[in-house]
């Protein structure tokens, strides 16, 4: 009995520690190789150096890591800010009207399940007509195909969640609907509207299909850049190392503002 | 009173919609309409007038293409694969996690770390650890005396290899929603079921499995769909190859698109594909509101 219950507390403990190594020990060995010089991180067997931080500055004068990681947060911030407003506000009606029923809710559901390479197609004979290729304007439009979509289907879920005693009130003292909804629903709403302005942000950030067909040389975003570092110059992986975990890098810095909102982000509100 | 009430609430909902509505009008349903429109067409990207009208050949035609019958087999497969492989990694995982009280916070931030990492960085890092010389994968392999294996470039291996990558990267997402699904389940049922002397496995097997149903369909419903999607470690690590075992359908209608120029055939298929990611999400859409 007593070596049954001392396997149950250990059985889960085992599958989890070599669950863990399994996640761990591929991005400690990137850590790894990213801090040795260039021919060391070909060696195998592998040989040990002391540790430097050339590859992290390589990138930034052999390569356009900086304007790849500037193109990023251009994209990123005004595909998310601009998507932002509207996705409020058609959330707010979803949530409390029920302004076009199960139909647009569908709708705005697959809108943001739509395969990217279902989009990229027609958005690049679009654009290439309109002389848009090449341009912010066409990595931001392309983003806000899913960030307005993926923003009012999380709001909504916020929304419905929120009490209403407070905007009744509101109304009661003589605000109109858009001055209860200014300064009752979205102050009450605010953390919830940033996580998903972050998650926004983070679903732009690591795109990739839409911005290598739309994006030229001056507008390359980081996973497009990343992506074109491997044909190059072959493929120097002390250097791909070091880009591949500051690219990472801001996601795991917004990590924590997140962990509240994670599980709703990722089952698309379905899950709290 | 009351019947203009309703009407002007209505009226409220319609405006305060109305923004985002047009800009998504503008940004999704136009460009799938033209979509509609160059699938009819041999569409040239140079002229309009050097066009001309096909009617419905371009999707006569893919059902005759021998290579987008494939795309679609393999697409098929590695749907079932990634899913089923990484609802049983991660039901196992979930379970154990919520079994346990000490270090569960350390070993939910380690799992939570591939889910942040962008597909283009996990396809790089991989393809450095897979090369067949230079990788540590090979070299590993090599200290208990297996291998080496041509990860990438057997066909056969391929397949499976960007299987396992995908399940490394995305079996995360199926913990974290399996375990918020865990983590809210009553306790009485098991209680009950415990006092009529059910073992670990019967609880399992005829309370936690029940209970779980809404959340396990609605967690395999949304991979699954994303899973349809899959591109950027396609494009990253094997480019459809060897041959053509790791074509998926968005690689495939990318190849059309953007190699072979042809904008017209490309969009039928892209048709076809959104038909079916479709009929996937009005699926999705009836068990996420039966959750709520």
């Amino acid at each position: 009995m007593l070596v049954r219950r001392a396997a149950a507390t250990i059985l889960p403990h085992v599958v989890l520690v070599v669950f863990s190594a399994a996640i761990l020990l591929p991005l400690l060995w990137v850590l790894r190789v990213s801090l040795t010089d260039k021919l060391t991180a070909y060696r195998i067997p592998p040989e040990w150096t002391e540790p430097r931080l050339d590859n992290y500055i390589e990138i930034f004068t052999a390569y356009r890591f900086a304007d790849w990681f500037s193109n990023s947060l251009i994209v990123a911030l005004a595909s998310t800010l601009l998507a932002l407003p509207l996705a409020v506000a058609m959330a707010y009606a979803f949530a409390r009207h029920d302004t076009g029923g199960a139909p647009l809710r569908l709708g705005v559901l697959a809108s943001q399940m739509l395969p990217p390479i279902v989009l990229v197609v027609p958005l690049f004979a679009l654009f290439l007509g309109a002389g848009l290729l090449n341009t912010y304007a066409a990595l931001v439009i392309a983003h806000l195909t899913f960030n307005i979509p993926f923003l009012a289907w999380m709001l909504v879920a916020f929304f419905e969640g929120e009490v209403r005693q407070l905007e009744e009130a509101a109304r009661i003292e003589g605000a109109t609907r858009f001055q209860a909804f200014i300064r009752v629903s979205v102050p009450l709403a605010a953390p919830g509207i940033m996580a998903a302005g972050l998650l926004g942000f983070i679903l732009s950030w690591n795109e990739f299909l839409l911005a290598l067909i739309l994006s030229g040389r001056a507008t390359q975003t980081l996973p497009v850049g990343l992506s074109s570092l491997e044909t190059h110059r072959g493929v120097e992986i002390a250097l791909l190392a070091a880009a591949a975990l500051l690219a990472i890098l801001p996601v795991f810095v917004l990590l924590p503002f997140l962990r509240k909102y994670l599980i709703k982000g990722l089952s698309l509100g379905a899950l709290k | 009173m009351a019947a203009t009430l309703a009407a002007r609430d209505r009226r409220f909902g319609q405006l305060m919609a109305a923004p985002g509505l047009a800009a998504l009008l503008l940004v999704i349903v136009f460009p799938i309409l033209f979509t509609l429109y160059t699938s009819a067409f041999d569409f040239t990207l140079i002229n309009p007038r050097h066009d001309t009208f096909v009617g419905f050949a371009h999707y006569a035609r893919a059902f005759g293409l021998a290579e987008f019958g494939n795309a679609l087999l393999v697409t098929l497969w590695f749907v079932v694969a990634v899913v089923v492989l990484e609802f049983a990694v991660g039901f196992l995982v979930a379970l154990m996690l919520n079994a346990v009280e000490r270090g569960k916070a350390v070993y939910y931030a380690i799992l939570l770390c591939p889910l942040l990492i962008n597909p283009v960085v996990v396809g790089l890092i991989w393809r450095m650890f897979l090369h067949p010389e230079l990788g540590i994968a090979n070299y590993v392999l090599g200290l208990v005396g297996l291998g080496p294996v041509n990860w990438l470039g057997d066909p056969r291996n391929a397949f499976w290899t960007l299987v396992v990558v995908d399940i490394w990267h995305q079996v995360s997402f199926m913990i974290v929603l399996l375990l918020a699904g865990l983590a809210s389940l009553p306790k009485e049922p098991y209680e009950a079921a415990r006092m009529e002397g059910a073992g670990t496995l019967a609880c399992f097997w005829h309370v936690t499995l029940p209970l779980m149903r809404p959340v396990i369909l609605v967690t395999l419903l949304i991979r699954l769909i994303f899973a349809v999607r899959t591109y950027d470690l396609v494009y990253i690590m094997t480019r459809g190859g060897p041959g053509q075992a790791t074509d998926l359908v968005s690689y495939f209608i990318y190849r059309q698109a953007f190699v072979g120029l042809n904008i017209g055939q490309a969009s039928a298929l892209a048709v076809l594909l959104l038909l079916i990611v479709l009929v996937l999400t009005a699926w999705l859409y009836r068990h996420m509101r039966s959750l709520v």
